[in-house]
């Protein structure tokens, strides 16, 4: 007994040294809209720290969770090489058709433009094209129509120099309105193709 | 009943064959420095830009090499120099949004921008450091293991 007495200083320093070890950090950031989320850090010793601010940080370690705020110049130096890698922001637009067929709307045109540049932009770009159809017409002849208007997107995108393998063409027919109608109604919002980019 | 069993192998052979390679990607290396590896099952591919990512892959960076990668969901990943990030976990639906995405932080440094699993459920992504378990409500946070190594 007068043994292990002996030996409880020692222990805790070992525990002690324990829990100087390595160490996670986990920092908030703002996202790009300047908008700060929240994340959660639960240590496996078992106890809590909510993260909702911007640059509040937890550090933990065996010794369990503990919140501390950080300041811009650290995450620079810690974080510089990940955030330098972070890609851009996956892009969704929308093209507009004229009724029955694979035409663009006038005022879409710029709007195609505009999707060349972001693709162009991009490295090893992906495109995925979504058509649609209003609820004129037959349901089949929808789903091929659909199909149509995407792969017409799909093909300018590959003039511009876009890999085959690198563009995604699919159609939904008049199954995903935008703007929801009784059937066999011409509805110009519904007629169009969907577009993400990432 | 034999017919049926028959019936059903050659749908699933084509369903197969036309679903090609891209049924179990969830996302794609877009920037890449350096020396990059995925360690998929068994295998270490030496990683390229445009690379199709796989759930239970492992993300290995070298020393002064970094990695940038979208997920299906728009969920963004870039990891520093000398990390080790395993993606245990992914599922998403693209009409419902639902899904799961686990990752784990093994070593180095990790930014992430949550997508649309995050924004769908609050419980629905998770992630790991060895020290943690970080349940993540949004948006974008930094991940570092082994601080001071």
């Amino acid at each position: 007994m007068k043994k292990l007495r002996f030996l409880a200083p020692v222990l805790v320093l070992l525990l002690t040294a324990a829990c100087a070890g390595p160490k996670d950090l986990i920092v908030l950031l703002p996202d790009e809209n300047g908008k700060v989320g929240k994340v959660i850090v639960q240590s496996t010793d078992g106890n809590q720290v909510v993260l909702d601010t911007a640059l509040a940080s937890a550090q933990v370690s065996t010794g369990g969770a503990k919140k501390n705020d950080i300041s811009q110049g650290q995450v620079d130096t810690i974080f510089n090489e990940a955030l330098a890698a972070q890609p851009p922001k996956p892009m969704s637009l929308t093209l507009y058709f004229n009724t029955g067929g694979t035409v663009l709307t006038e005022k879409s045109k710029p709007v195609l433009k505009n999707l060349f540049d972001i693709v162009a932009a991009r490295q090893a770009v992906e495109v995925q094209v979504t058509g649609h159809t209003d609820t004129f017409g037959y349901a089949n002849n929808n789903d091929k129509l659909s199909l149509k208007r995407a792969k017409s997107v799909a093909k300018m995108l590959i003039e511009q120099g876009i890999k085959t393998n690198r563009v995604r063409a699919a159609g939904r027919g008049e199954r995903e309105l935008l703007v929801p109608t009784k059937d066999g109604v011409r509805e110009s919002r519904n007629r169009r193709v969907e577009v993400i980019v990432r | 009943m034999l017919k049926n069993v028959t019936t059903f192998a050659i749908v699933f052979a084509i369903y197969i064959l036309s679903s090609g390679a891209g049924l179990a990607d969830i996302g794609q290396i877009k920037i890449l420095k350096g020396d990059v590896k995925i360690v998929r099952a068994e295998n270490t591919i030496a990683a390229k830009a445009g690379d199709a990512l796989e759930q239970f892959d492992t993300l290995v960076t070298g020393p002064a090499s970094s990695v940038g990668m979208t997920f299906i969901d728009g969920t963004r990943f870039s990891a520093g120099p000398n990390s080790v990030v395993e993606l245990s976990r992914f599922k998403f639906d693209t009409t419902t949004h639902e899904g799961e995405f686990q990752t784990s932080v093994k070593k180095g440094t990790l930014a992430v921008i949550s997508g649309q699993i995050a924004k769908k459920s609050p419980t629905a992504m998770t992630v790991r450091t060895p020290a943690s378990i970080l349940g993540v409500r949004g948006t974008r946070f930094l991940v570092q293991v082994g601080q001071g190594n």
